[in-house]
């Protein structure tokens, strides 16, 4: 291709082309083989909302679904997504419909900068995905992987009981209990 | 939808907007190269290779730097020390042009099409280093014979700081029934802010102005600042923040990349973008704390403090830059007399050069240090002349009668009640029934102490002359406010929206806040000194009272009666006649492009207040468990009354409170930045330097206590700092309390497991040896 020629001359290596599902559209990109996931959604696609904090794999603001399970996209390289469908933090709360859990660290005051907050909903969601009803324990090693430097993670915890009780509540008046838990793949 | 803040929508869905989120079509990116030593001398550069490397447009050195006539990053205040002596500065360059002083400092940056390109080409970028010996700590730095960093800077010693009076001290001391003595070390933490530092720079030429997008926190000190060191005309630069990812003091001023990427975009007529990576930020932004103080005091017969002294020393790192030189001087000196009647007080502070990285503000920058020090020094007096600490305290504090109190060494706090603070606090705490709880904890081979720590601190006076506001009225009934202080996470956009929105009966989802605007040629401080909602938010407590004035004339021709004859209450113009009201806003409304000109609505109007320094201060009282078994200490119990001033949103002052305590948890738990003798970082990632997880405080009780300050419109006091303050003497006098209790003496932060440990098994050696 023209543009990768052009590319590979201003100083990029090789490019692969990688074909994935990201918030339920069918996207492709041109990468580097080495580029990592966060960064080609940030760069290539702009879902900007996907955060990097550090170069460690430590911080976890940049944690997302692939394929129903969390993962930090800046330990997965662009071109093992693959063929997977992606859920960014911009895919939660398609038409403003906010999901719970967004709404939940709002109203418990869990985020100041906000940084760091992506990446600790997607690791709620996954959380709560799997522990519905979790322990004060379980709520502290399901964040064991995110860092948050501005709220001493008090009302970060609260944010996630306050969740799992309203996934509860609605799960309880639903006749047909809808999952509000994104399930990748699946997802619209 | 009812979201707690403003400024959550956004940053809940991902759709903030950060600076590493800025891109521009055409742009290129850079990567620097940075200082593998400590100390050395550079004798050559060679940029060849790289800048024959594919993608890469461009290769900035020390000569390009000078080319540009770049002045060296802002060195802070001509601070004066002992004998007049005005501190002497080694001030840092933009890039090292001879000589290297810490590892990571800036050497060469490469402008590429990519930023791995830039990355790529940074490895063939040869520097010729000639190392030199290396100082790496004050020890070190202070010895006869060592290695000086900076030609003009004697001994390693920028300044030698005193305040209060030496002789009378001394006096004191002579008289003294009884003394006690503790030096303690506030060692060296990095803020990490989130969001990594992250620079992207457009230089729009047909406006002839260059855009700088970053985290600040205050676009105008950013700007100064970027204007000292680039000569570019102030209005020539524009500085764009719209979401910034954390600061706690890091962000109040330009490093040495923003200048390069302001030449990089000058001279290539291209935007230009840099995201740091995290591991060149730890050796690449600034540290902070780095405090040893020596404290002592005298005691009369009646066990009433006569006394007190310090002898500080603080480590700045390689190069004075910002606030450096600033704290361990004037942040340490203001209230070294805690919250206690001291009639003599003396201190000197030694500021010392090392071959690591500078040192500038970190939440607090010495505030925390000085009353983790105090608070230290009392406990231990009260334990090693047998006093009951909250005894020993209550005498010797300044009776609420006694306000406004001047300090033995000349601060004024304003207000305070410090007897009710602290009882609070001890019922908050179930301080009475400690022994019970420690006599559990011993059951379950736990040794349990419980801490107090009272902190007293000064927030921020501010560097600008006063703090402008300003307002729009938009055409679709919304209120947009300006102001100079950034927000990056304090939640600025809610708490300005909630003043006014009180004040003109309007609903504050109607009104937003846009920092930094340069078209609104505002002048205030910027985010800093935990100062914004007492400064900014009474300006804007003033402009309710201007809007209001302003709009009534019109609100009395649209009622048809006489100015004289309106009343405003809950948003609504009133006349006296009973007629039916007009809002605030459907006036403003109604009124929208009446002057011809949409910018300007007739009720746009701007308003001030100047605004000193005020004193936060509150009690924390901490307990916490030690398992001697391996070290583990885990805190049981967090209790904290702070005496604010009047609250404005409990919600967020308590945030603060949590944030800030966490962070003091980190700094007694698990943060430290490590440098080996030969000045290499071993902390240098989230790896090395462990900063609290959840879970790290499991609960706290949080409460306030107002003693309003007149010293600002408000009535409030500054909280974002205050809970470093109080949770390093707490949690620290709690550890200490529960050492004590088996007869194990003090030690230094940070308490991992692995020191305590130690710390426990030397205790037993010595007990048996």
């Amino acid at each position: 291709m023209v543009a990768s020629t052009a590319s590979a001359a201003v100083g990029r290596g090789k490019m692969k082309t990688v074909s994935l599902q990201v918030n339920g559209r069918a996207a492709s990109m041109e990468v580097e083989e080495r580029t990592l996931l966060a960064d080609a959604l940030r760069d290539e696609l702009g879902l900007t909302g996907t955060h990097i904090g550090c170069d460690t794999s430590q911080c976890g603001c940049c944690t997302l679904q692939m394929d129903g399970h969390t993962v930090k996209s800046c330990t997965v390289l662009a071109l093992q997504a693959e063929g997977s469908a992606i859920t960014t933090i911009e895919g939660l709360a398609p038409a403003d419909n906010l999901h719970v859990v967004q709404k939940a660290f709002s109203n418990c005051h869990g985020l100041q900068c906000g940084f760091c907050t992506p990446g600790m909903i997607m690791a709620t969601i996954e959380l709560l995905g799997h522990t519905p009803d979790p322990t004060d324990d379980q709520i502290r090693q399901g964040l064991s992987g995110n860092l948050c430097r501005c709220t001493g993670y008090l009302n970060i915890e609260a944010s996630v009981r306050a969740a799992a009780a309203e996934l509860a509540t609605q799960k309880a008046s639903l006749p047909e209990p809808r999952t509000s838990v994104p399930g990748g793949r699946g997802r619209r | 939808m009812d979201l707690m803040r403003h400024e959550d929508k956004r940053l809940i869905t991902g759709t903030g907007k950060f600076s590493a989120d800025w891109n521009f079509p055409g742009q290129c990116h850079v990567a620097v190269v940075r200082s593998v030593h400590a100390h050395a001398r550079i004798n050559r550069v060679d940029t060849s290779a790289a800048e024959s490397t594919p993608g890469v447009l461009m290769v900035l050195t020390a000569a390009d730097v000078t080319a540009a006539r770049m002045s060296p990053i802002p060195s802070g205040p001509d601070i004066k020390g002992v004998g007049g002596q005005v501190i002497s500065k080694g001030e840092l360059p933009i890039l090292a042009i001879d000589r290297v002083r810490f590892v990571g400092q800036p050497v060469a940056m490469v402008v590429a099409e990519t930023a791995n390109a830039a990355h790529d080409a940074c490895e063939v970028v040869e520097v010729d280093y000639e190392v030199l010996p290396v100082v790496a700590s004050v020890e070190q730095a202070l010895q006869d014979d060592a290695v000086e960093l900076h030609w003009n800077v004697d001994g390693n010693k920028p300044l030698v700081f005193e305040s209060g009076d030496e002789a009378a001290v001394n006096q004191a001391f002579a008289n003294a029934h009884k003394t006690s003595s503790i030096t303690i070390n506030s060692q060296r933490l990095y803020g990490a802010p989130m969001e990594p530092k992250a620079i992207v720079v457009n230089h729009d030429a047909a406006r002839g102005v260059t855009v700088v997008h970053t985290p600040t926190q205050g676009m105008l000190g950013m700007r100064a600042s970027l204007v000292a060191v680039t000569g570019i005309p102030a209005e020539q630069l524009e500085i764009v923040a719209q979401d910034v990812g954390g600061s706690f003091g890091l962000r109040g001023g330009p490093g040495p990349e923003h200048a390069l990427l302001i030449l990089a975009a000058r001279r290539l007529q291209r935007p230009v973008k840099w995201v740091a990576q995290r591991s060149e930020l730890f050796i690449g932004e600034w540290h902070g704390r780095g405090l040893t103080l020596a404290g002592s005091l005298a005691l009369d017969k009646d066990n009433k403090i006569t006394a007190i002294r310090f002898e500080d020393h603080a480590n700045l790192g390689a190069y004075n830059c910002y606030f450096g030189g600033f704290i361990g001087t004037n942040n340490l000196s203001v209230t070294m007399g805690g919250a206690y009647q001291v009639p003599a007080l003396y201190m000197r502070s030694t500021l010392v050069l090392t071959n690591t990285v500078p040192v500038s503000a970190y939440r607090g920058a010495g505030r925390p240090d000085i009353a983790f020090a105090i608070e230290r020094l009392i406990d231990h007096a009260a334990t090693e002349h047998g006093l009951d600490p909250v005894e020993f305290r209550r005498k010797n504090f300044i009776k609420k009668s006694a306000f406004p109190y001047t300090t033995a060494n000349g601060s004024v706090y304003d207000c305070g009640d410090f007897h009710t603070v602290l009882d609070k606090a001890l019922d908050l705490a179930d301080y009475k029934n400690f022994s019970q709880r420690r006599q559990s904890a011993l059951a379950a081979d736990k040794l349990r102490g419980i801490g107090i720590g009272y902190y007293v601190e000064k927030s921020g006076a501010g560097g600008a002359p006063k703090d402008e506001v300003s307002c729009h009225f938009n055409a679709d009934g919304t209120l947009t406010l300006h102001a100079v202080s950034g927000p990056s996470g304090q939640g600025h956009e809610t708490a300005y929206a909630q003043i006014m929105g009180e004040g003109l009966g309007i609903d504050p989802q109607h009104i937003n806040y846009q920092a930094g605007n340069p078209a609104q040629k505002l002048v205030g401080n910027g985010t800093g000194g935990s100062r914004s909602l007492y400064g900014t938010g009474s300006a804007f407590k003033n402009l309710i009272d201007i809007v209001i004035e302003t709009a009534t004339p019109f609100a009395a021709r649209h009622l048809n009666v006489n100015a004289e004859d309106v009343a405003f209450s809950n948003g609504q113009f009133m006349g006296r006649n009973g007629a039916k009201g007009v809002s605030l806003i459907e006036l403003a409304v109604g009124l929208y492009g009446s002057t011809g000109n949409t910018e300007k609505h007739p009720f746009d109007v701007s308003a001030e207040t100047i605004t000193g320094a005020n004193y936060p201060n509150g009690c924390h009282i901490a307990e916490i468990e030690i398992d001697p078994e391996t070290g583990v200490c885990e805190i049981v119990s967090y209790n904290a009354v702070d005496e604010l001033g009047n609250v404005i949103s409990p919600q967020m002052v308590q945030g603060q409170v949590h944030g800030g305590v966490v962070q003091g948890a980190g700094q007694a738990f698990s943060e430290a930045m490590i440098y080996d003798a030969s000045g290499q970082l071993m902390t240098g990632s989230f790896m090395d330097y462990a900063m609290p997880r959840a879970g790290a405080v499991q609960s706290m009780v949080t409460d306030t206590y107002s003693v309003p300050t007149v010293l600002n419109e408000l009535g409030s006091k500054g909280v974002g700092e205050s809970g470093c303050s109080g949770s390093l003497p707490a949690l620290s006098n709690a550890m200490m309390n529960a050492l004590h209790h088996v007869g194990v003496g003090a030690m230094d932060m940070p308490y991992t497991p692995h020191r305590v440990w130690n710390h426990l098994q030397q205790a037993k050696l010595e007990n048996t040896a």
